[in-house]
């Protein structure tokens, strides 16, 4: 009960945050010049072609007129129909959302994998070669261009090893899984030194503190100690970072989208700015809003497990 | 009886082939001979899997103006009258046959009595008018170019007809434009936004499937009317798979890796490393672009004819054609793509800084800066302004160069709150006189294609050679056309861009057109 309470407040949290995003993304591109039909028909358009395409698509109104239209529509789910590509944008959104949550998952999954067991090494031997090794090996992960990584990876196991397909999606689930792995990878060897980073930090952090001590006072073995104590309490900043992370790479995944030719939101968001389509810019900032409240809020029910007080603050 | 041979005649006349590399114009040559599959064996089925960089927005013909869209559209819907394998000419499409009055005012046009929509309904001349009637609405995207049209009818059930309200030469090219595509009237009126991914229109392939952000797969339309000389069904293939594939790097590995059979905008940078390719070939094939710099004769200095033609002299085009398109182009002389009418004899502004320094001089230049605009990400784009920059430097003008997305620079563009801007310009058209007009004719609603360039004289002798049928006179007109709206310093044109595609050994009869589409209803595969 308890959580279900929890995880409701929560949700009502979520309504002014998402509203506000969305306002401010309505206004920000309102603000930059650029005329959706005008860019499309690359100075083909005549003054009636425009004005006739601004009244068909509601632009000749005023713009709290405009705003309040979409959110009205958005509550009765529908988020408009794209200028440029003249769909639905819900249809839109719905196709890219599929292999842009495939793709996070996949990496924030392959980044866990890697990270924690680095991080235990690396904090476990603070200060000795090994530990520098994983931190100059992560530094240097996190430094290349992932337009890089992307095309070195795509040349090792795409074409020389022949181990992956280089571009596309897929069609099934199988399918899907190896196609994104290079791209997962990229972006996993961008997120996993970050995590590294910051498990590491905060479990140096904790092996300081007063309990271990009396844990270690108590006659616990180290293995005990780092696994139930140590990890456990050095978790919840670093689900915090990784959150953050996933959140921004909602968007900020474009890069791997492009290289890998991947049919994601990023790409869709950089083309919806590009050629000013309102009605995609503002569904995506709908849509990001409400993905980044909900990593949030699984960020939140991760602590949970990992610590049951966070219920009770 | 005005078959497609005259008009053939009519756009053949004027076309002489660029002097790009010897070799690549003698493969363009062999290329673009029309019917060079019929004589010899072909294997028939297979898939194609084809990789380009701009995927289609809508397969809806009435909508776009992107030429991710309007290539695709290109391969499943017709027009009454098309362009043909090389792009430069005009053949028959679902008209048969047409007919011009002696007074050039009534063309007729018969319509093919074998024609199926994909659906395997019969293409009727209602159909036809309701397309082109749309196509020529007021609110059109693509209307201007059936301005002169007063009415499109139906004359009885296999022939329609056009009445102008003046003679109109282009009036043929006009009608080949994909904006013009014969639409299932049925289809199209029931459900629009269906139409846009699932079309049904008469051309070579239909739609299977269409899948927005990743591919779109045509299969061959059984009901298709194309045979080849020796009667056997168009298209060959079976499918087509073209998948969109923005990343260059991408497109060249994945043709390295065998995973695609044609790869189309092969960067130039790279066109050293995928011609070394064993088993590859790259295609290198005129088209109507032209790359050129923007110029806003509304802005000073920029309104100074002395200030513009010194912009001309102080570009180091050589420079430019080896650096930035590692030597594919041409360098122009002309303020337009190289269309039917172009005019070789038009004496090119050359590189000179010294004539442009005594330009800038007679001018009076006072300093005030020439901002130039970039569109970010675009590094080509970049390289060009940074050459341009340091000749114009040297000329002794201030310049400063300025980079925005391309929506913010193309609305400044537009606006006319701009001086000068890197871009180009493509023609869908196989007729000089769309972009002749749109770019130097002041009466347009562009203002000149956003140039705010004006000339009376201009003005008259378009209109001119828009009206006259006669192809001598029309070469004469758009010659001085040329000669004037050129040497008024119209813009700061860079290159006759030609498109680069590479392809697989097994792909056989693969052409880009001209027009910037591809010729693919006759294409095999050997293998």
């Amino acid at each position: 009960m308890l959580v279900l309470s929890y995880v409701l407040g929560r949700l009502v949290q979520m309504v002014p945050v998402v509203l506000g995003v969305v306002l401010i993304a309505f206004l920000t591109i309102q603000l930059v010049p650029g005329d959706p039909v005008r860019i499309m028909l690359h100075g083909r358009a005549t003054d009636e072609v425009v004005a006739a395409a601004h009244a068909r698509l509601g632009l000749d109104q005023p713009v709290p007129v405009q705003f309040a239209r979409f959110v009205w529509n958005a509550l009765h789910g529908d988020l408009g129909t794209s200028i440029i590509q003249q769909a639905p944008v819900t249809a839109i959104i719905a196709e890219r959302l599929g292999p842009s949550i495939f793709l996070l998952s996949y990496s924030a999954l392959i980044a866990i994998v890697v990270a924690l067991p680095l991080a235990l090494l690396s904090a476990s031997r603070h200060g000795r070669p090994v530990d520098h090794a994983i931190r100059i090996g992560g530094m240097i992960g996190f430094a290349m261009p992932p337009f890089w990584i992307g095309l070195l990876l795509m040349l090792l196991f795409g074409l020389t090893l022949g181990l992956f397909p280089i571009s596309g999606y897929g069609r099934s689930f199988g399918e899907h899984v190896v196609h994104l792995t290079l791209p997962s990878l990229t972006i996993a060897l961008f997120l996993a030194p970050i995590l590294i980073q910051s498990l590491r930090g905060s479990m140096l952090e904790v092996m300081t503190a007063d309990y271990i001590e009396v844990a270690r006072a108590k006659g616990l073995s180290e293995r005990r100690i780092m696994a139930k104590h140590v990890l456990r309490n050095a978790l919840i900043p670093t689900i915090t970072v990784l959150a953050v992370n996933i959140g921004w790479l909602l968007s900020g995944a474009v890069i791997v989208e492009y290289v890998f030719s991947l049919p994601g939101l990023g790409s869709l968001l950089v083309r919806a700015v590009g050629f000013r389509d309102y009605p995609v810019i503002q569904g995506l900032a709908l849509v990001f809003a409400m993905l980044v409240v909900v990593v949030n809020l699984l960020a939140d029910l991760a602590y949970m497990l990992v610590d049951r007080r966070v219920l009770r603050a | 009886m005005v078959s497609a041979k005259r008009a053939r005649r009519m756009h053949s006349r004027c076309v002489r082939l660029a002097a790009w590399a010897a070799a690549v114009s003698a493969v363009a040559i062999v290329g673009a001979l029309p019917n060079d599959a019929g004589a010899a064996e072909v294997n028939e089925g297979g898939t194609l899997i084809f990789a380009r960089p701009d995927e289609p927005l809508t397969l809806d013909p009435f909508i776009p103006a992107d030429n991710g869209s309007i290539w695709a559209i290109e391969q499943i819907c017709d027009t009454l009258v098309e362009a043909d394998a090389t792009g430069e000419g005009l053949e028959p499409g679902l008209a048969e046959s047409w007919e011009v009055s002696a007074d050039e005012l009534v063309y007729t046009f018969k319509l093919r009595p074998d024609a199926k929509f994909s659906n395997g309904e019969p293409v009727t001349v209602e159909d036809v008018v309701f397309s082109y009637q749309k196509a020529a609405r007021p609110d059109g995207t693509y209307a201007f170019l059936f301005d002169p049209v007063a009415s499109i009818e139906a004359a009885d059930d296999q022939h329609v007809r056009f009445t102008l309200e003046e003679p109109y030469a282009p009036l043929l090219s006009s009608v080949s434009i994909f904006a013009a595509s014969v639409v299932n009237q049925e289809a199209y009126e029931a459900d629009p936004e269906r139409f846009g991914v699932e079309p049904v229109c008469s051309g070579a392939f239909k739609v299977e499937e269409h899948s927005r952000g990743s591919h779109t797969t045509l299969v061959a339309n059984e009901h298709y009317w194309g045979k080849d000389e020796e009667g056997r069904q168009l298209p060959y293939l079976d499918r087509i798979e073209m998948r969109y594939v923005p990343e260059s790097n991408a497109r060249v590995l994945g043709l390295i890796n065998g995973d695609f059979d044609v790869i189309s905008t092969v960067p130039f940078n790279q066109t050293g490393s995928v011609e070394a390719l064993p088993g590859v070939t790259l295609e290198v094939q005129p088209m109507y672009r032209l790359d050129y710099v923007y110029l806003n004769h509304a802005k000073a200095p920029i309104d100074d004819e002395k200030i513009r033609l010194a912009l001309n002299h102080a570009a180091n085009r050589d420079a430019i054609l080896q650096t930035v398109y590692f030597g594919y182009g041409e360098t122009p002389n002309s303020y337009m793509p190289k269309i039917n009418y172009h005019c070789e004899t038009v004496e090119p502004l050359d590189f000179d800084l010294e004539k442009a320094k005594a330009l800038v001089e007679e001018a009076g230049y006072d300093g005030t800066p020439i901002e130039l605009q970039i569109d970010t990400g675009n590094a080509p784009f970049r390289q060009i302004a940074t050459i341009l920059q340091q000749g114009w430097t040297a000329a002794g003008l201030n310049v400063e160069l300025a980079e925005y997305d391309v929506g913010t620079a193309w609305g400044h563009t537009e606006t006319g709150d701009y001086q000068a801007y890197v871009s180009y310009i493509t023609s869908d058209l196989n007729d000089q006189d769309e972009l002749a007009s749109l770019q130097a004719d002041q009466t347009g609603s562009s203002e000149s294609f956003f140039s705010r360039y004006k000339n009376d004289k201009v003005v008259d002798l378009l209109a001119q050679a828009r009206a006259s049928s006669d192809p001598a006179t029309r070469q004469d007109l758009y010659c001085q056309i040329q000669e004037t709206v050129y040497h008024d310093g119209y813009s700061i044109p860079i290159n006759f861009v030609p498109a680069v595609n590479a392809y697989q050994d097994h792909v056989q009869n693969w052409r880009n057109l001209t027009t910037g589409w591809w010729w693919l209803r006759d294409v095999w595969l050997d293998q």
